[in-house]
């Protein structure tokens, strides 16, 4: 019989691995060395780097002189500690840190890195040019908001919101209905941040938008950025035909909190999708008043248990009047409705984050 | 007749060896997919601008869970750490399952509790709940107090009273990193509505100095056990989920820390309280939930927060939960056995289902007839002793290669164990894990088809030196 397995692959087999385990093992341990080495080194050159770069800062105009003489190594310090500081710093010492970076030719460096072929490297410089404010580098994130990488785009479109002036605030509200929900997001975050400068332009997209998401995406910035100017259109969506488009319209509408919503929000308790419901009654428990007490207390027998959460968090918050009609629903039949008002009675103010 | 024998048996050697140098292939595989995506998640999260949006107003509120049974050594410790951590928003929700000791009382006198009249969404069935406590306090702060169900049916009780969107299931002995939640949320606040799960590192615990909630300093057990156990997290649990996680086709986020979307594990029925693999089971289950409907979903895995977790340190409780371990897996890979190999299922049908299977499920019931086959090889006189030896070096010596790997890798990602000699000492228990530990995992697995198959639910006592109390767990 012809043996199936032989000893002698098996045997160059044990010397390969043993080899293989023997180079993992040592470059276990040489890594650990070489890193210690690099941070032993860079722990004891930043401070001395921190004190020139601080220098060269405060100098006007920033006297770069010392810090372009500097080694690789030294460089590559310096300019992550001008972007640690530039993450921080605003004002006449962020302008500072911008120029001591150009001046260095690190902003070059990242608009040239903007064009690498590596995607990492396009994402790290887009970031980089965020943090440190280079009003050059918004043409080029512009067009890296339509990199083919998303993590090239999600970084410029962070970069813009750092960068950016109103008028390159307004080409994000665009991205808000991108195809890409990671980059539509971005921008959604960055806006929730800046956008209260170009309110109009939120609201002019979330009117001729033809993009669903876009459309949700600029409701919900109306809310978060309270913009009082978009009640009207807020009022005329939230009899829109699509569930999700009322829902939001309504949450925002109570976080703008005008009292022409009140009528809305007690017609938005009938409504036959139960998110607006309890929308509206959650808009009812930030600003209902006693004549909201009868569409709240009929909300509180709703079969649905947040719409009913809602309506008895808005009666605890109404007052006394509020307090009587929970009151009054502890005799009724239903436990479910007994149950909830029994609880908010007890508890008063509760108001968790919808789902 | 003895011809034919010996074919038969040196046609099942070498298959026996093909299927070693598979498995080793496999774990080598899954470890380098998993540091190259470790990798590119930290390049990511390292950019300023990912630094700063986890604080945007877009950051969802987290329900933690967290399902306790006889835990009042370590609940109040651990309760509290909870309360500390980093985050926006987020309520804690502990649910006493019917526990015999004071785990219910300690926690009433710690943190003043009351017994609340909370409403609360009977979404999912479950045992009756007796109590339910609130803290003037602590107003993130919910006690259940439940009959004993198991921790399904305790987390399900949890999702009924949870009032955010998304929730973290974690157990109640665990040690979450202050930032641990922030970090984990992260696919969520990327893509929400389409990441439905995602699942953080557990780390082992023991030998570690923890006070107050916190893990001050990371160290190594003095014992064989839990350090051996170590280095098989870090190939198994770290590397191999996050190379898992590449194809969208992780099958397992781990019961001790993993964030959900609420809704999605509603709609999927919540966790099977018949199951002791409910970690699993719930994943699986997720899945096919989306995939059957077609909906975009991901369930990822992400490889910075860390929860830390008291591992066994005598054989007889590691026995229990290898045994259960092994038991929910093929209760998982049974249920849904329709999945394997169905297109339709994507990656999870045609690649990770079938894999775990191969190299998870079957591999004891394989390794074990290799180990039994050398005695009944020697009686009948065929055993090539010389063979045989270099066959055992060669399996041996493949998977402390892997080992390796991983404690190379996690020095590169990670570096949590300072110590040079740690590393040395990592590299030993890669290699002490051969001799017995492994043979010994080995046999208790295929034991726990046998459990399996007689229908046993039970998930056994976890005895615990109480790695929150303060002193130092060797």
């Amino acid at each position: 019989m012809t043996p199936v397995v032989t000893l002698g692959p098996l045997r160059n087999a044990v010397l390969g691995l043993a080899a293989a385990v023997l180079v993992l093992a040592l470059s276990l341990f040489v890594q650990r060395g070489l890193s210690w080495v690099t941070r032993a080194r860079s722990s004891r050159r930043t401070p001395h780097l921190t004190r020139m770069v601080y220098d060269a800062a405060q100098s006007v105009p920033a006297n770069v002189s010392g810090l372009a003489r500097l080694g690789r190594f030294d460089r590559r310090l310096v300019r992550s500690i001008l972007l640690g500081l530039a993450l921080d710093l605003r004002g006449d010492t962020g302008e500072s840190l911008t120029e001591l970076y150009r001046k260095l030719g690190f902003l070059k460096r990242d608009l040239r890195e903007l064009g690498s072929w590596r995607a990492s490297r396009r994402a790290n410089a887009a970031a980089d040019l965020g943090v440190i404010h280079g009003p050059e580098a918004t043409g080029k994130l512009l067009q890296a908001v339509h990199d083919k990488d998303v993590r090239v785009r999600q970084a410029a479109v962070w970069a813009i919101g750092q960068t950016g002036d109103a008028a390159t605030l307004s080409g994000l509200v665009r991205v808000l209905g991108d195809r890409n929900l990671l980059v539509a997001h971005r921008a959604q975050e960055v806006l929730a941040e800046r956008g209260r400068e170009i309110a109009g332009a939120i609201v002019s997209y979330a009117e001729t938008t033809a993009s669903r998401s876009g459309r949700l995406a600029a409701i919900q910035l109306i809310g978060w950025l309270r913009i009082s100017t978009a009640g009207d259109l807020l009022l005329r969506f939230t009899s829109d035909l699509d569930p999700e488009v009322r829902v939001k319209s309504i949450k925002a509408a109570a976080a703008i909190g005008d009292p022409r919503f009140l009528e809305t929000f007690h017609a938005g308790l009938e409504d036959p999708s139960w998110p607006v419901r309890c929308q509206a009654a959650k808009g009812l428990s930030l600003f209902g008043s006693p004549p909201s007490v009868p569409p709240l207390a009929k909300a509180l027998r709703d079969r649905q248990w947040w719409v009913r959460f809602y309506a008895a968090t808005a009666l605890a918050e109404i007052g006394p009047a509020g307090e009587a009609a929970l009151s009054a629903a502890l005799q009724e039949p239903d436990p479910l409705v007994r149950d909830m008002a029994r609880y908010l009675l007890e508890r008063g103010r509760a108001l968790p984050v919808l789902p | 007749m003895s011809a034919f024998l010996a074919s038969a048996v040196a046609w099942y050697t070498a298959g026996i060896l093909v299927f070693f140098f598979a498995i080793n292939s496999y774990y080598l595989v899954l470890t380098v997919a998993g540091f190259w995506r470790t990798m590119r998640v930290f390049n990511e999260v390292r950019r300023p601008d990912q630094r700063r949006l986890l604080r945007s107003p877009l950051t969802p509120p987290v329900s933690v869970l967290a399902p306790a049974f006889n835990e009042e050594a370590n609940v109040v410790e651990n309760v509290r750490s909870l309360l500390m951590l980093d985050y926006p928003l987020f309520e804690v929700i502990l649910i006493n399952d019917g526990s015999k000791d004071r785990t219910l009382g300690r926690l009433v006198d710690a943190f003043d509790l009351r017994q609340s009249a909370r409403s609360y969404e009977h979404l999912l069935p479950g045992k009756p709940i007796r109590g339910i406590y609130d803290s003037p306090t602590y107003p993130n702060l919910v006690v259940v107090d439940k009959i004993n169900g198991g921790k399904a049916d305790a987390l399900n009780a949890g999702l009924n009273l949870s009032l955010y969107p998304i929730f973290c299931a974690i157990d109640a002995d665990s040690i979450l990193e202050p930032d641990a939640l922030l970090r984990l949320v992260r696919p969520f606040v990327d893509a929400p509505g389409v990441t439905i799960a995602a699942g953080g590192v557990v780390r082992v615990a023991n030998g570690c100095d923890i006070h107050g909630g916190r893990v001050h300093r990371v160290r190594l057990p003095r014992r064989a056990l839990p350090m051996i156990q170590i280095v098989e997290y870090l190939r198994a649990f770290l590397f191999g989920r996050m190379g898992w996680s590449t194809g969208n086709s992780l099958l397992v986020i781990s019961g001790a820390f993993g964030l959900f979307e609420k809704k999605a594990a509603v709609l999927a029925g919540g966790y099977a309280t018949d199951s002791v693999g409910e970690d699993m089971e719930l994943v699986v289950r997720m899945h096919r939930h989306r995939r059957e409907r077609r909906q975009p979903y991901r369930i990822g895995f992400v490889p910075d927060p860390i929860c830390w977790t008291e591992v066994p340190e005598t054989f007889r409780v590691l026995r229990r939960q290898r045994t259960r371990w092994q038991r929910g897996l093929i209760d998982t890979l049974v249920r849904h056995r329709s999945m394997i190999g169905r297109p339709r299922y994507g990656s999870v049908g045609m690649v990770s289902l079938p894999g775990f299977v191969v190299f998870e499920m079957m591999s004891p019931v394989v390794e074990l007839s290799g180990y039994l086959l050398i005695p009944v090889l020697w009686a009948s006189g065929l055993l090539n002793a010389a063979l045989a030896g270099t066959f055992f070096i060669v399996a041996m010596m493949y998977m402390v290669l892997v080992s390796a790997l991983a404690v190379l890798l996690e020095d590169i990602a990670f570096r949590r164990y300072a110590s040079v000699l740690d590393l040395g000492r990592l590299l030993a228990g890669a290699v002490l894990e051969n001799f017995g530990f492994r043979q010994l995992t080995v046999w208790w697995r295929v034991r726990a088809f046998w459990e399996y198959l007689r229908g046993d639910l039970s998930w056994g006592a976890m005895e615990r030196r109480g790695v929150g109390a303060g002193a130092r767990a060797t």
